[in-house]
């Protein structure tokens, strides 16, 4: 069952190599390269959400941070691929520093410190000159679709199956899921939370960041309004919410769907924009209600063990846990 | 005599004002399944978090296996050989019963294939084999108790404390379970049990510590700690004492 999905998911990947053979214009290829940024940004999401029960708000920041070291360090004469690779282990190293403190945290607590974060960073880029302040910076263009289409599907192909193994196969996302369900519970079982939610989080960022040096370069500018705002993180819950939290899958199919709902849109019905937010927030707060596992939890029709719990924390009895 | 696996050693826990557990002593040896038992709010589950290592004592020491392990974290004790059970039930409740069990195998087990077998071999002891599919969530209450055992398991314990796995339980499955412990004992496991249910606790326990207010007021062998009057007053109220 599990192995079918992953020659599916390889299949799909052996599929996407040949899109840029078959697709010629240039708008098209755009939008695929961006598809498939956002699969790879709500896959990183869903570690921490899905598998681990944290709802990472400050997910933008480490899209951003990875986009501002990409162009800080090019603009100092560094390659691409050595500077996105920096940029994935800045991100890892915040990742750390931000995780210790807040990662204690459960629930709205983590999501609105995380959110802070993110507020903080984002203003930090606004006020420093190495980042340009509110002007941002320009990267050496390079105007070549199809490299960014590979080198999307690349980042995000490792990603993908990385997170395949750690997560489906190796203990890791085993573990992740018994913390998820009770961290007190999961302590006297040997494992450590603190540890393990750190990697995950970590896990979570380095994705995250690389991406945001690809697409840094990809548009040759960021600021941070785009870079650090909060439509990474907005957008890749969504995603991941839609189309099923603690798979691999699910958030790909969200991903795409809600990618492509926002492409059409926008591409004929832009001068309805502020639409565009009112129906996908109707779409969200309706699947929430009626697929409460996503569409692919849905269309899988899943038995009870494997599906994923909800986000929200389930109501544990606690009662007399403290005292006998 | 041999060595006591766990000494705990004039161990005090306070809750802001509130002594929880008040400069208590007591041995286990290896081998031994002691009971601890005392009247609603005497202080067993909280001596039990300190001897797992959910809280760290206020004053005094937990050696186990000769070694000071005050304060240090559960996992931390569970890797050394402790393994508990929680009186309040918690399944990972998303996973399921072999996923649950998995969890804790991987301690001695880090592969995953390895993890699985070892995991199977537990819930055939525990009687939870054919349900291994089912989510944790839909166990019964005895069904639940049982996981909890199996997960404890899991992890090879050599000292293991058990809290109330009996309570809730119909006569049946009592039976079955006071089997399971004392097969466990069999294999070697030390275990130290809270237990609400007399008839339980007399006929497994090799010995007897009862808390009251925190504080130990008795210990020794069942029979003895029967008859002794500050434990019936303890139970019973001083007038019929």
């Amino acid at each position: 069952m599990r192995d079918r999905r992953l020659v599916g998911s390889l299949a799909v990947f052996a599929a996407l190599l040949l899109v840029p053979a078959a697709v010629h214009d240039t708008f098209l290829l755009r939008v695929c390269t961006e598809a498939i940024m956002w699969i790879g940004l709500a896959v990183a999401f869903d570690v921490l959400a899905g598998y681990t029960g944290y709802l990472n708000f400050g997910h933008s920041a480490f899209f951003g941070i990875g986009g501002y070291a990409t162009a800080i360090l090019m603009a100092r004469g560094w390659g691409f691929a050595p500077a996105a690779a920096a940029g994935g282990v800045v991100a890892g190293v915040g990742a750390i520093v931000a995780g210790l403190p807040t990662l204690r945290l459960r629930g709205a607590y983590f999501a609105i410190a995380t959110w802070a974060l993110a507020r903080g960073v984002q203003q930090l880029a606004l006020m420093m000159t190495l980042t340009g302040g509110p002007d941002g910076i320009r990267l050496p263009p390079f105007l070549q679709p199809r490299f960014f289409y590979y080198v999307m599907l690349g980042v995000v192909g490792a990603t993908f199956f990385l997170l395949w193994f750690l997560l489906e196969r190796a203990p890791f996302g085993l573990k992740l899921k018994a913390i998820r369900e009770d961290e007190q519970g999961a302590k006297a079982l040997g494992l450590d939370p603190t540890r393990l939610k750190i990697q995950a989080f970590v896990l979570s960022a380095i994705p995250t960041a690389v991406l945001g040096g690809v697409f840094a370069y990809w548009v040759t500018f960021i600021d941070p309004a785009s870079a650090l705002g909060d439509l990474v993180s907005d957008q890749a819950l969504v995603m991941v919410v839609f189309g099923g939290m603690g798979t691999l899958i699910g958030p790909v199919v969200g991903a795409v769907l809600i990618f492509a709902f926002k492409t059409v849109f926008w591409a004929y019905l832009s001068e309805y924009e502020v639409l565009y937010v009112i129906i996908l927030g109707a779409a969200i707060a309706a699947s929430v209600v009626f697929l409460p596992d996503g569409v692919l939890g849905q269309l899988l029709h899943r038995r009870g063990p494997t599906r994923p719990a909800t986000p929200a924390p389930r109501p544990v009895p606690a009662a007399g846990k403290a005292e006998g | 005599m041999a060595e006591p696996i766990l000494s705990v050693e004039g161990v005090s826990k306070a809750f802001g004002g509130l002594m929880a557990v008040s400069d208590v002593s007591f041995q286990v040896r290896p081998g031994e399944i002691v009971g601890l038992i005392g009247p609603n709010g005497a202080g067993k589950t909280t001596l039990f978090n300190l001897v797992s290592g959910y809280y760290a004592p206020t004053r005094g020491r937990v050696i186990f296996q000769g070694r000071d392990v005050s304060g240090k974290p559960p996992f931390a004790l569970a890797a050394r050989g402790v393994g508990r059970t929680f009186q309040v039930v918690k399944p990972f409740a998303g996973l399921s019963v072999l996923e649950n069990v998995v969890v804790a195998a991987f301690l001695r087990h880090p592969r995953r294939a390895d993890a699985e077998r070892h995991a199977w071999t537990v819930l055939e002891t525990t009687g939870l084999a054919d349900r291994a599919h089912e989510a944790a969530a839909s166990l019964t209450l005895a069904g639940r108790k049982r996981l909890e055992v199996s997960k404890a398991l899991a992890l090879e314990p050599t000292f293991l404390l058990l809290d109330e796995v009996v309570a809730g339980l119909n006569p049946t499955e009592v039976d079955r379970t006071i089997e399971l412990i004392l097969a466990l004992r069999a294999r070697g496991i030390t275990i130290l049990i809270v237990e609400h249910i007399m008839r339980v606790i007399m006929r497994i326990s090799d010995r007897l510590v009862v808390l009251n207010f925190g504080e130990k007021i008795a210990e020794g062998p069942p029979a003895e700690v029967a008859a002794n009057p500050a434990v019936i007053e303890a139970y019973l109220g001083e007038a019929q004492a």
